[in-house]
């Protein structure tokens, strides 16, 4: 059964409970909101909620239409809203139901109260100690644009606390600005992109100059860059953090992490690393190692294309085989080799397992 | 539909921010039958000192919110329109 109501009094919590809990049901889910003492430093003395009743209630009973359509299994359902004025710390929203197992019940509780915030007709007003006029309040859920004219939605000031104030501010480095709260909001985003804008500026700026600090990085990369590597930290002054590198220059021969030996030692063979590149032949070194990777042996070493390609064809095959293919493919020549130590491991790979079976027929058939 | 006359009166109900805005929390209004949302959002703005809250408004009709602002109302005599600012219950 659905109960739902918009009532003027405390909410009895037993008695949601008593309505919603059913022989058949070993979960109830109640989610009880109540009212904060506080906004943005500022104490709030009450809240005063109103509806659009009729709409609310149909908006509700939506909600509990929409809950049994995605957990088939729910009992009952409760949802309680007060209105009128509600103390601090008061419950002001009471959303319940039963279940016979536990998912559905706290599931569908979290759904419930996330819609009931983006879709219900109700008002809240928070009425602070020093200021009796209160403030209409809007919900982060809420789909259609929410106020922008007060300060407390258009910027976070939580985020951004004023630890010292700078007194004795000359009066000529004060502007007075006459416009609306919409048009200040605007300067102050436009202002924020800017600043977002010119620091991405600054590190593309800054990873541009790295590479002409030394005057061999230019000629080992092509023109258009898809470095992925040289990094530089540059500690900002209200920087908090305890990182002292200004500048990390990463190896470009190892950008890629080691796979290749983890994946040695998990495959317990041993397996040649692979040789960094010489440094005359940098410019291809990426290329390089992973054709290496690859065991691609480039049959034309200038022509770019033709080698993109041979990798492309080579993933493509090893793509329809499987990701230990280098082993497998390994195996047929260094099969020989294979020493004592592996088999105690307990990794088989399909050669060597036809081989054991065939071993074994072998032994009978003697 | 039948149109009996150009204009009909509807009732308009308003919460929260709007109500104190408008000083009231109902009013009787005479529009065009058909009429779009938002031109009817608008023109219930500019007669009910919405106008610093004006982007935050939706409206909703017979207790069904309004979605798209451009879609076509169909208003008979004595529909409910309400002037709906934020949400914030819960």
């Amino acid at each position: 059964m659905d109960h739902i109501k918009l009532i003027r009094n405390k909410i009895d919590i037993n008695h949601i409970h008593q309505l919603i809990i059913d022989q058949s049901c070993g979960a109830c889910s109640v989610f009880v909101g109540t009212t904060r003492d506080h906004f943005e430093g500022k104490k709030v003395i009450s809240l005063e909620y109103e509806a659009y009743e009729s709409m609310a209630l149909k908006e509700m009973g939506k909600i509990c239409s929409e809950l049994r359509i995605r957990w088939p299994t729910l009992k009952h359902i409760a949802i309680y809203h007060r209105l009128g004025s509600v103390p601090v710390a008061e419950e002001s929203v009471v959303i319940a139901v039963s279940a016979p197992h536990r998912p559905a019940a706290l599931e569908s509780v979290s759904f419930a109260v996330d819609k009931l915030k983006s879709s219900v007709p109700i008002w809240k007003k928070e009425i602070y100690e020093n200021d009796q006029i209160g403030e209409w309040k809007a919900n982060m859920e809420c789909p259609w644009p929410q106020f922008t004219e007060t300060s407390s939605n258009a910027f976070e000031y939580s985020l951004c606390k004023i630890e010292r104030q700078v007194e004795n501010i000359s009066e000529s480095k004060l502007v007075q600005i006459r416009v609306s709260d919409i048009e200040l909001t605007r300067r102050i985003k436009c202002f924020l992109k800017r600043k977002r804008d010119e620091i991405n500026l600054h590190n593309i700026i800054d990873f541009k100059q790295q590479l002409r600090d030394s005057p061999r990085a230019e000629s080992m990369l092509p023109k258009d860059s898809c470095a992925r590597t040289q990094s530089i930290l540059v500690k900002q002054q209200q920087s908090i953090s305890h990182i002292k590198v200004h500048r990390a220059f990463e190896d470009r021969r190892q950008t890629r992490p080691d796979y290749s030996s983890q994946l040695n030692k998990l495959m317990a063979t041993k397996h040649k690393h692979c040789e960094l590149v010489k440094s005359n032949v940098l410019k291809n070194a990426r290329l390089q190692n992973i054709e290496e990777y690859m065991r691609i042996t480039p049959d034309d070493e200038d022509n770019i294309y033709n080698r993109i390609k041979n990798i492309e064809n080579r993933i493509l095959i090893l793509e329809s085989t499987s990701p230990e293919y280098k082993y497998y493919i390994k195996l047929g020549k260094e099969s020989n080799n294979i020493n004592k130590k592996e088999s105690k491991k307990g990794l088989y790979q399909s050669d060597r397992l036809s081989e054991f079976i065939s071993g074994i027929k072998r032994q009978y058939e003697l | 539909m039948e149109r009996t006359s150009s204009v009909v009166n509807i009732n308009v109900l308003f919460f929260a921010k709007s109500r104190e805005l408008a000083k009231t929390s109902r009013a009787e209004f005479t529009v065009e039958p058909v009429v779009k949302a938002g031109s009817l959002l608008i023109q219930l703005i500019e007669s009910f000192n919405l106008k610093t809250i004006s982007d935050n408004l939706i409206i909703a009709h017979n207790e069904n919110y309004i979605e798209n602002l451009e879609a076509e109302i169909y208003l008979c005599k004595g529909d409910e329109i309400a002037v709906i600012p934020p949400i914030s219950g819960g």
